[in-house]
């Protein structure tokens, strides 16, 4: 045991394993610290105390519900000088703050198909939307993972996330239910994606769908009412606008999905786009030395996760110098180039 | 689950935009409501308070510093801008912070759950050894288990230091076990 440690309040309330053992959490954890504390019973009076204030007090939260947040929200509103968007944008701001639960006949949903479905109130429905640049990972109730890609909304009804809406795009690794067959929809503009248990990208921007697929098989529905079905490594892209469906071999390796490893594939945009991304992930501001220097085209991933790596990445893509000073972003030319 | 940090929204908040506005205030209204209500007593005062509270966060926004910590900085600021409004309510008698507050952060036994790791005790009785502790002790346990501060946010809040917060909890945590082991011991010589 090493005994240089001062084993104070502050030293296992820092302790990740502690805390598990405290909310009898992992088995590892307790048993690890169970067996801890017999070899120091020293430290019982301490450790108990640090128990205590991990597992604290339970209070029930009497917090003012969301219609008097509301009115206090437009009261507020209304002393100061913002700009309120208009009526469409104002639902935005409303689905921006996510997860709006409440009961409703869930299984009617499926049986109004998809074409109706754009109608459906936000009252029963689930909505999870991204910003730009802002990346997110979903764990759907029937154990299905989603990784929403940034300006990318889903939405679904609470108690059926296998039936669910996408604009924008998304990667999706369905959870099988072998016992009930249970199927996943995908619904788009353009088409409806059906599913057993699979992995699958689909990407609804610039008036198409396009659906990569990765493992497994799945078909599509059109709004026309062709189906057709899949196989892996295989894009299919609709329009519904245009009616043209297109079907080819992609290697899935390929930016289809880059982002969902935490990349962002850019092909030949601006560094200034690269960078508005970059303000909105991170809430930073970025400047330029000189205005030229916004045009400098990027092309390839950039990795998104960590705000140093991506800013090396993007100064040698661009041969620029990025200098990070509090919250800002200073982007000059290089001396060296 | 929480899409939205809070860096993302001080940015859009900072921006003057409606959209970064309604996520702070929706974010962030309830949970100083209560934690306004509980220092002042009075809801009226707290929400007229906390309504200029936002209007003049907004109109400074601009001049704000970069914040390190969101949460912590509205706390502060709005119990500062509370005790200002309750001295001012005084009219000209001069009064200390702790006499402000001396009779509040009451908790209701509805407000304290029955699922507690404090055993042995009703929600009444846990209410009252509770509303006995000191405003400090009090508010120190409010901020840590009703708000969910982190012990680094609420030295900030309390302008205490880490270690002191850490005592503080510590000290009304143990009060409460010893209710709580008293009242077992008393349960068993009943049973006897």
């Amino acid at each position: 045991m090493d005994k240089k440690h001062n084993f104070n309040l502050q030293y296992f309330l820092n302790d990740a394993s502690f805390e598990n053992w405290a909310k009898d959490l992992n088995k590892n954890d307790v048993s690890y610290w169970n067996n801890w504390i017999q070899n120091n019973p020293e430290h019982l009076e301490t450790v108990e105390n640090a128990k205590s204030i991990i597992t604290g007090i339970n209070f029930n939260q009497d917090y003012p519900s969301n219609s008097i947040v509301e009115e206090a929200l437009s009261k507020v509103l209304n002393k100061i000088n913002i700009d309120i968007p208009a009526p469409t944008k104002s639902k935005k701001v409303h689905s921006l703050n996510t997860v709006l639960l409440t009961t409703a006949a869930a299984v009617l949903l499926i049986l109004i198909g998809y074409s109706s479905l754009t109608y459906f109130t936000n009252q029963s429905t689930t909505i999870h939307k991204t910003n730009y640049g802002e990346i997110i990972d979903l764990k759907l109730s029937d154990g299905t993972s989603v990784v929403l890609n940034g300006n990318s909304e889903i939405s679904y009804d609470k108690e059926n996330p296998r039936l669910l809406n996408l604009k924008g795009e998304a990667y999706f690794k369905v959870k099988s239910i072998p016992s009930t067959n249970a199927k996943f929809w995908v619904i788009t503009n353009d088409l409806k994606v059906e599913v057993l248990g699979t992995q699958f990208h689909v990407n609804t921007r610039k008036q198409k769908t396009n659906v990569v697929l990765d493992e497994g098989s799945i078909h599509l529905e059109f709004k026309n009412g062709e189906v057709a079905k899949m196989i892996p490594g295989e894009m299919v892209s609709f329009s519904n606008e245009s009616k043209k469906l297109l079907h080819k071999r992609v290697d899935v390796e390929t930016p289809y999905a880059l982002w969902r490893g935490g990349t962002y594939a850019f092909n030949e945009i601006p560094l200034k786009d690269v960078m508005t991304n970059l303000e909105l992930t991170y809430g930073i501001e970025v400047q330029y030395s000189a205005n030229e220097l916004m045009k400098i085209p990027i092309s390839g991933g950039i990795p998104n996760q960590n705000l140093k790596i991506c800013i090396a990445a993007i100064e040698k893509a661009t041969g620029t110098r990025i200098i990070n000073k509090g919250n800002i972003l200073r982007v000059q030319e290089n001396p060296i180039y | 689950m929480e899409l939205h940090s809070d860096e993302t929204i001080w940015y859009f908040f900072k921006k003057g935009e409606a959209n970064g506005f309604s996520l702070l205030f929706k974010k962030y209204y309830p949970q100083l409501y209560v934690y306004g209500l509980k220092l002042s007593n009075n809801r009226n005062l707290t929400e007229d308070c906390l309504q200029n509270f936002f209007v003049q966060l907004f109109e400074e926004r601009e001049k704000q510093n970069e914040i390190k910590n969101l949460k912590a900085y509205l706390f502060v600021s709005f119990k500062r801008r509370l005790i200002n409004q309750l001295q001012k309510n005084q009219k000209n008698i001069p009064v200390s912070e702790a006499q402000l507050f001396k009779s509040n952060f009451t908790f209701s036994p509805e407000e304290i759950s029955i699922h507690q790791e404090i055993q042995f005790l009703c929600t009444s009785t846990l209410a009252n050894l509770i509303n006995k502790l000191s405003p400090r002790q009090k508010e120190v346990l409010y901020l840590k288990y009703y708000s969910g501060m982190k012990s680094t946010d609420i030295a900030e809040v309390m302008d205490m230091n880490y270690q002191s917060v850490l005592n503080v909890l510590q000290k009304a945590l143990s009060k409460l076990r010893k209710a709580s082991e008293n009242q077992q011991i008393k349960n068993i010589l009943k049973k006897n």
